[in-house]
């Protein structure tokens, strides 16, 4: 064991003689370790392990403050008969295809007008992060104000180019309803997808696509047979970040629809809000949000093992 | 070669000018589909209860919505005081022992470490409804409901994971030769910590502490679920402005700049890390 060298100037010292983890210690390391992962333990291990052990009881607020007697799996076989849980998983399917495909294409296109790095286009990248920092909920409330049938400035704009939509009522049927929540999610996405992108097309190699512009490519098939297969990797990365999200979207339901009209545009989660905290029935509720547990635990293990395989 | 055009000081084809003048376009409606709801909540903040139900850009500006919006019984001030309460009570606990954690994570070799992280990593993929269950019963049995603590308890919950990710991402960019050197100076590890690397790493904690209270700022789903009326945040606060006729849309306007605008301004000058922050913690 050598002594630290009393060095002139340390800087010069090409190489320790201990390596840096000798240093490092051990006690140091829990206490500084320690608080954190207590607190990770009862914010999120605790109440997912309640909510697994509430699944399996019969435990309505209305009847009982407390916890009710042991059911069994009887609350993961009432979902199977359920319409409503069914119902949820239709639009979430629904709603995750129409955002996921939504926010790939804008946010695709965006990048592709901005990636040249002129002043205006500088200016506008500049611009794209803004959208995504807006709170949910102010998201919801605008764009249900600006899709309004009677006042909203979007849908008179709709109304003036293609006159047949003029007065349609957007959030009063399934499909457009689901597009104009999608579309207030997705004016923060897109614009933040578009800079992964910008990113990732900025690291193709120009000769790349010199090349294949002397070899007389036209700009169409530089892009999918040059741009898109390089940016496969990001836009996989890309997807699985926004069907989470997709999932996981609540704030623009609760202040456009309501889940509504009728239970139309009523997700998973959604549902699950409703059994919990209007319904009150927590046994069944716990059963469901672990369904959506299992949900969430299959997509995130594309993403974990992506994650891994990056580092 | 004599293209009717060429009356500019080069010659550029009619079609690739016209290519030109389409991306440009495309430009401008990009800008347009990005900034045009904020100015409509801009402009919205500052009609009277008529101009808000028509679409003209040009109309007399008023500052009532804002009074109104702080003035009874909306009282929007109250909302504010929570909302800064429970989002600098959570950075305040989320950054530094997030900062410790995430140092240990990306500085020391230990068994497990790896585990460790992908644990705290998919801790993310919790959906915010399995939490809120168990937290909303437990705190009905503690006289929690209602209350900023109860705010601050849950959003640790997503805040603290993802902190932790952002911050061992920041740890792991500093160079080891930084401290090596001040170990060899005789420092030990906290002093090292302590006097070199935090000082070192202090612009990514910041990040991650702006990071944080952003998403405790806007947060609304825990807010809906345990509050009632005197802990309830700005998100939850503005659902209150609504009339017989649904929302008032001219108080909401200036109610959404009030809650957007500090937000906006943060985003602003961590613009450079966002797209690292998102993809870090999108997940949440």
């Amino acid at each position: 064991m050598a002594l630290p060298q009393p060095s002139v100037s340390s800087v010069l010292v090409a190489r320790p003689v201990k390596k840096p983890r000798q240093y490092r210690s051990g006690s140091l390391r829990w206490m500084l370790l320690g608080p954190g992962l207590i607190v990770i333990a009862l914010t999120v291990i605790y109440p997912l392990a309640a909510s697994f052990i509430t699944s399996f009881r019969d435990w309505r607020l209305i009847d009982s403050p407390t916890p009710g007697p042991f059911v069994g799996a009887a609350n993961y076989t009432r979902a199977l008969t359920d319409a409503g849980f069914l119902n949820s998983l239709g639009v979430s399917a629904i709603y995750m295809v129409i955002s996921v495909c939504l926010t790939l294409l804008l946010g695709l296109g965006i990048a592709l007008l901005l990636q040249k790095p002129t002043p205006l286009n500088v200016f506008a990248r500049t611009l794209l992060i803004f959208p995504f920092a807006v709170a949910p909920v102010l998201k919801g409330f605008s764009w249900r104000f600006m899709l309004n049938n009677e006042y909203g400035v979007y849908a008179k704009l709709i109304g003036a180019i293609i006159p047949p939509l003029n007065d349609y009522v957007w959030l009063g049927h399934q499909l457009s309803a689901l597009f104009v929540i999608a579309f207030s999610e997705i004016w923060g996405w897109a614009p933040l997808f578009a800079l992964m992108f910008i990113g990732a097309i900025g690291s193709i190699p120009a000769e790349a696509t010199e090349a294949a512009k002397v070899d007389g490519a036209t700009s169409i098939q530089i892009f999918f047979k040059i741009t898109l297969p390089l940016l496969a990797p990001v836009i996989y990365i890309v997807a699985l970040l926004k069907i989470i999200s997709a999932f996981k979207m609540f704030d623009q339901i609760a202040i456009m629809t309501g889940g509504g009209p009728g239970d139309s545009t009523q997700t998973l989660y959604y549902y699950v809000y409703q059994v919990a905290f209007r319904n009150l029935d927590m046994g069944y509720a716990s059963a469901l949000s672990y369904i959506l547990v299992a949900i969430m635990a299959v997509i995130s293990t594309f993403y974990v093992r992506t994650l891994l395989k990056g580092d | 070669m004599h293209s009717s055009l060429s009356s500019g000081k080069r010659r550029v084809p009619l079609a690739s000018r016209l290519a030109q003048l389409a991306e440009t376009l495309g430009v401008l409606l990009i800008i347009a589909f990005v900034l045009f709801p904020l100015i409509w909540m801009l402009l919205g903040a500052f009609k009277n209860q008529i101009d808000i139900y028509s679409v003209k850009l040009f109309f007399k500006p008023t500052l009532d919505n804002f009074r109104a919006i702080f003035s009874n019984p909306i009282l929007l001030g109250n909302n504010i005081w929570i909302s800064a309460l429970v989002s600098f009570l959570t950075v305040a606990i989320t950054i530094p022992l997030g900062a410790a954690a995430a140092y240990v994570l990306s500085r020391h070799r230990f068994k497990g470490r790896n585990t460790l992280f992908l644990l705290i990593l998919v801790t993310q993929f919790v959906p915010a409804v399995v939490v809120a269950i168990p937290f909303f019963n437990l705190f009905r049995a503690l006289n929690l409901i209602d209350t900023p603590w109860a705010l601050v308890i849950v959003y640790l919950s997503f805040t603290l994971p993802y902190a932790i990710w952002l911050l061992r991402g920041f740890f792991d960019a500093l160079p080891v030769e930084v401290e090596e050197a001040s170990y060899i100076d005789g420092c030990n590890e906290f002093q090292t910590l302590r006097f070199v690397t935090v000082p070192l790493v202090l612009p990514g904690i910041l990040v991650a502490a702006v990071f944080t209270f952003i998403s405790a700022w806007n947060e609304f789903f825990f807010a809906l679920i345990l509050t009632r009326s005197h802990a309830l945040t700005l998100p939850v606060g503005i659902l209150t402005i609504s009339g017989p006729r649904g929302p008032m849309w001219e108080q909401l306007s200036a109610a959404g700049m009030v809650v957007m605008v500090p937000i906006l301004v943060m985003s602003f000058f961590i613009r450079k890390y966002f797209v690292e922050g998102i993809t870090v913690g999108a997940v949440k």
